[in-house]
């Protein structure tokens, strides 16, 4: 039995890696069942602060980036994302989740983040 | 009878060659209007893939393609008898059609590119130690250190992201060229560069070969991957609410060429 189709490279394992890694990151949906259901919910909730708490930083990046921040902002800037950070981490910990999990694929539209 | 199908395809009239597909069950079309849909009869309760059966299936789909336009179909699609497939060529006729009439003598192909994404993220870094786009933040704080290193990070991601949309251009500006529709994602992880589907007319399959030719020779350090040409999995456009054809499944296809690598050379998979 053979195909008309071919596939061609010289790296296969390279690639099958790289495919299997990027089809590891997302689930498709959000895993909440009656077993895990705080653990599913809690995915979701940090899921979506972690999406704010990371514009917030790009926001500021950028701002620090035009230039436009005081050294005093630049200080309570540092202080408000580096306290969220910590928080975010806790929360993590306390819910034995990773970072990779925070994230949801949203099909068509891409990858949450 | 339970009726195993393959994929619709643009005829009413029977498969004149003899294909055989899962369990070796003769292949045969049944017409509704101008279309058909392509099946064989089906007994096997096991659901799951096995390489034969996704072998056959393939095999199926591309003798299919010789003579007619395929909307492929997801593996393992199966219906309930004959009355089965006509309710669903009834529910999909128009969307049917209209697929067939856009992707008319076009075939796809798939190109993935990995980059040596370390190399590219130590040049960044590079340049950003000379000072180039350097901000001044003193640190002088805990909250300040805090906030450079973040800028810093950012500045090499930022610089990341261009580099690999300029890279992706450029390759996207040959392959487009000879493609009626595409569908490119960039970095799925961060060595894949770039993973795309395009969908070519076949009388310009060798300029398409020939694009990618001259892309992977301008760029040696780059490393390559490219199949087809296969049915149009992914540029079959039906309701969301339909599961039946592959939409988006790359994976899936991928996935399929991979189990079966011993049949297509040890140089491809």
């Amino acid at each position: 039995m053979t195909l008309n189709s071919v596939v061609e490279t010289d790296f296969p394992e390279e690639f099958v890696e790289e495919m299997e890694k990027s089809q590891d990151v997302l689930p498709k949906k959000i895993d909440a069942n009656p077993e895990n259901v705080e653990k599913g919910l809690a995915k979701l909730v940090l899921t979506l602060i972690e999406l704010i708490r990371k514009l917030l930083e790009k926001q500021a990046m950028r701002r620090v980036e035009a230039g436009s921040l005081s050294e005093e902002e630049i200080e309570r800037v540092g202080e408000t994302l580096m306290k969220l950070e910590n928080k975010m981490e806790e929360l993590k910990q306390i819910f034995g989740l990773e970072d990779k999990e925070l994230n949801l694929n949203l099909g068509p539209l891409g990858d949450l983040m | 009878m339970k009726l195993y199908l393959y994929g619709i395809i643009d005829s009413s009239d029977q498969v004149k060659d003899s294909i055989y597909g899962l369990e070796g069950a003769c292949v045969y079309n049944i017409p509704y209007c101008d279309i058909g849909a392509v099946v064989s009869e089906f007994t096997e309760s096991v659901q799951t893939k096995t390489k034969g059966s996704v072998l056959a299936h393939e095999q199926v789909v591309e003798r299919l393609m010789e003579h007619f336009t395929v909307l492929p179909v997801r593996f393992h699609t199966v219906l309930d008898g004959r009355d089965g497939v006509l309710s669903l060529m009834q529910s999909y006729y128009k969307d049917f059609r209209d697929n067939l009439d856009r992707l008319r003598n076009k075939v796809e192909f798939g190109i993935k590119v990995i980059w040596p994404s370390d190399k590219i993220k130590e040049q960044i870094i590079n340049t950003y130690k000379e000072g180039n786009k350097k901000v001044l933040i003193s640190s002088d704080s805990p909250n300040k250190r805090f906030i450079r290193k973040k800028f810093e990070r950012y500045v090499i991601n930022e610089e990341f992201q261009k580099r690999a949309n300029k890279y992706i251009k450029v390759m996207d500006i040959f392959f487009s060229k000879f493609a009626a529709e595409k569908k490119t994602e960039k970095l799925k992880t961060e060595n894949l560069l770039m993973d795309a589907v395009y969908l070519v007319e076949k009388d310009k399959e060798r300029n398409f070969r020939e694009a990618f030719e001259h892309v992977k020779s301008a760029r040696p350090d780059f490393k390559y991957l490219f199949s087809g040409p296969w049915p149009a999995y992914n540029f079959v456009i039906l309701p969301k609410n339909s599961d039946l054809l592959k939409d988006s499944k790359q994976e899936d296809l991928f996935d399929k060429v991979v189990q079966h690598q011993e049949l297509v050379g040890a140089e491809k998979i």
